[in-house]
C-alpha cells in the first residue's frame, strides 16, 4: 500500500514534469530528503528512484530549460573545489572501504548542490525548492511530533517513519535540521505565494513548528536542545519587544517542563555534567586526537579516518549512597569513535585545506545572506518585501545548523547542502534583479557619475 | 496509523503545490525580472531615440549655419 502511494506520487511528478521540467528537480529534492525507497517495503526498494529523478532533473534542465539567468557562481566553485579535494583524499584514504561508502553519498549531495542553483532562476523556483524541502521533512517531523505528544520517542527508541541512521533519519541530524527550518516555515507563513498566507497556512505552519520543536524531545538528541537555544537567541535579537519575548519565553519553558518526559530532562541534564558523561568525555578526547592526527597528516586521512583512533581518558564518577556522595575516577578506553563535530570531521578527513574550503563555503553563505538582508531591508516596492526576510531565514537556518554541527558530525548532510544551494540561487536571483533595475551603464550620463561638487563646477 | 496520516498529509500538500506550479508560467519566466528588463529596454530605446533626434537636430543646425556662411 505504502509502496503504491510512493510510486504513484513519483509517477505523478514525472508526468507533471513533461509540462514543466523543473518539477523533476523538485522530485530529486523530495527523494534526497525523504528517501522513499527506504520507507516502502517491496517494489520501490528495488527501483533506482534517486538515479531516475537525477537523470530527469539534469536531462530536463539541459534539454528544455530556457536557462535565462543561470550563472555559475564562485560559491559553487568552492563546493566544486571541496568535491574535487574529497575525491583526491578518498583515493588514498586510511580506510578505503568505509571511505568509498561515504564518498558514494557525499559526491551526489555535493554535485546536486552545485547543480541546483543553476535551475533557481525565478522567485517561484526558489520558493518551490524550499517548500519541497520543508514538506518532505514535514512527512517525518509531523509523524514524529504526534508520536511524542502521545508518549512515544526516547533516546535510541525508534519513533521515525524509517528506523535507520541514514541521512535525515539520524536523530542528531533530524533534531538539528528540524529546528533550523523553523525560520523558513515562518517566512512561508508571511510571504509564501504557492500557498498564499491565510488561516489554513497559518494553522498548518504553527502546527509544523510545534512538531519541529518536539523532535528534540522525541529523539532526546542534546544537539536539538542546543539548536533550540540558538533559535531563541536569534529570535531575541530580532524581536521588537525583547522584554515581552523573554518573559513569555521563560513562562512557556517553565510551563512545558512538567509535560516533558523524565528521560528527556535527565538526558538534557547531562549537558552540564560533561565530566561524568562518557559520550561528552569521548567527544573531547576525539577532538584532541584529531588535532594530534592533523599535525602528522595535514592533508587529512580521507573519509572515516576516525576509525584509526584509540585513546584512554579518566572519567569522573559520582555515586550517592545514603546521602553521602563519593567521587571516583574511572579509566576508560575507547577506539574508533566518531568525530561528534562537523569541524573536526572535516579537519580529520580532509585536513587543513578541506577545513578552509568548508569554512569558506559556510562563512560566505552567512556573509551573502547578511548582505542581501541589508540591501533589501527598507525597500518599499510591492515585490521587494520578501527578499530581506528570506535572507534572514536562510541565514538563521545556517547559524542553527552550525551551532548543532559543533557537536555532531554532519558536515556534508544533504539537507544543509540543499539550503546552501538555495542560498546561492537566491543570491544570484537578487543580484540579477538589482542589475536589471539599474540603468544600463551606457545610459548613465557623465554628469550622473560625477560627484556633485564637480558637476556644479562644470 | 500516525505514519500513514503524516505520509498522506505531506504527499497531499506536495502534490497540490506541484499541481499549482505546473499551471503557472511564472515558474519558468519571472515577472519581476521580465518587467525590470523590459523597463530597461524601453529606457534604452527612449534614450537612443532622443540621442538620434539630438544628432539630427545638430546636423540640421550645422547645415543651416553653413548655408548662411
Amino acid at each position: 500500500m505504502i509502496d503504491l502511494l510512493l510510486i504513484g506520487y513519483i509517477g505523478f511528478v514525472l508526468v507533471l514534469g513533461l509540462r514543466r521540467p523543473f518539477l523533476w528537480v523538485l522530485l530529486y529534492i523530495y527523494i534526497d530528503i525523504l528517501a522513499p525507497q527506504r520507507i516502502g517495503y517491496s517494489i520501490i526498494t528495488d527501483l533506482p528512484v534517486s538515479l531516475i529523478a537525477f537523470a530527469a532533473a539534469f536531462g530536463g534542465w539541459l534539454a528544455f530549460d530556457p536557462k535565462r539567468g543561470a550563472r555559475f557562481t564562485w560559491r559553487q566553485g568552492l563546493i566544486l573545489a571541496l568535491l574535487a579535494y574529497c575525491w583526491w583524499t578518498t583515493g588514498w584514504a586510511d580506510f578505503p572501504e568505509p571511505a568509498a561508502t561515504k564518498w558514494d553519498w557525499v559526491w551526489k549531495a555535493m554535485l546536486f548542490a552545485i547543480f541546483l542553483p543553476l535551475t533557481l532562476t525565478t522567485r517561484l523556483r526558489i520558493e518551490a525548492a524550499l517548500l519541497t524541502m520543508l514538506l518532505s521533512m514535514a512527512v517525518i517531523v509531523i509523524g514524529g511530533g504526534i508520536k511524542v505528544v502521545f508518549g512515544g520517542g526516547g533516546y535510541e527508541n525508534r519513533m521515525l517513519i524509517v528506523n535507520d541512521n541514514f541521512g535525515i533519519y539520524e536523530t542528531s541530524v533530524l533534531a538539528c535540521m528540524s529546528i533550523a527550518i523553523i525560520p523558513a516555515i515562518l517566512w512561508f507563513i508571511r510571504h509564501g505565494t504557492i500557498f498564499p498566507p491565510d488561516w489554513r497556512v497559518k494553522w498548518f505552519g504553527y502546527g509544523f513548528i510545534l512538531a519541529c520543536a518536539l523532535i528534540p524531545v522525541g529523539t532526546e538528541a542534546r544537539t536539538g536542545l542546543v539548536c533550540f537555544a540558538a533559535l531563541l537567541a536569534l529570535m531575541f535579537t530580532r524581536v521588537k519587544h525583547k522584554a515581552l519575548f523573554a518573559g513569555l519565553g521563560a513562562i512557556g519553558l517553565l510551563a512545558a517542563i512538567p509535560f516533558l518526559p523524565a528521560s528527556f530532562t535527565e538526558r538534557m541534564g547531562t549537558i552540564t555534567e560533561f565530566q561524568q558523561d562518557q559520550s561528552a568525555s569521548t567527544r573531547v578526547a576525539v577532538w584532541a586526537w584529531t588535532l594530534d592526527y592533523v599535525e602528522e597528516n595535514p592533508w587529512g586521512g580521507g573519509f572515516d579516518a576516525y576509525r584509526g583512533n584509540r585513546f584512554e581518558y579518566r572519567m569522573r564518577v559520582e555515586e550517592s549512597v545514603e546521602g553521602t556522595t563519593s567521587v571516583t575516577y574511572q579509566d576508560v578506553t575507547d577506539e574508533a569513535r566518531a568525530y561528534h563535530s562537523a569541524i573536526f570531521e572535516v579537519l580529520g578527513e580532509q585536513g587543513w585545506p578541506g577545513l578552509i574550503l568548508w569554512t569558506l563555503i559556510q562563512a560566505s553563505g552567512l556573509w551573502q545572506m547578511a548582505r542581501i538582508r541589508r540591501r533589501w531591508r527598507g525597500r518599499e516596492g510591492a515585490d521587494e518585501q520578501w527578499q530581506a526576510p528570506l535572507a534572514s531565514a536562510l541565514g538563521q537556518a545556517q547559524i542553527i545548523y552550525l551551532v548543532g554541527a559543533m557537536f555532531t558530525g554532519i558536515a556534508y548532510t544533504p539537507p544543509m547542502l540543499l539550503l546552501l544551494a538555495i542560498q546561492i540561487g537566491f543570491a544570484s536571483y537578487c543580484r540579477q534583479l538589482d542589475r536589471a533595475r539599474q540603468p544600463a551603464p551606457w545610459l548613465i550620463r557623465p554628469g550622473q557619475l560625477r560627484p556633485a561638487s564637480q558637476t556644479s563646477a562644470a | 496509523m500516525i505514519d500513514y496520516f503524516a505520509l498522506a498529509l505531506g504527499h497531499g500538500l506536495l502534490a497540490l503545490a506541484l499541481l499549482r506550479l505546473a499551471m503557472w508560467r511564472q515558474l519558468d519566466d519571472d515577472p519581476a525580472l521580465r518587467q525590470a528588463s523590459d523597463a530597461r529596454k524601453a529606457e534604452a530605446d527612449a534614450q537612443s531615440a532622443a540621442a538620434r533626434a539630438e544628432r539630427r537636430r545638430r546636423s540640421d543646425k550645422g547645415d543651416h549655419e553653413g548655408e548662411q556662411a
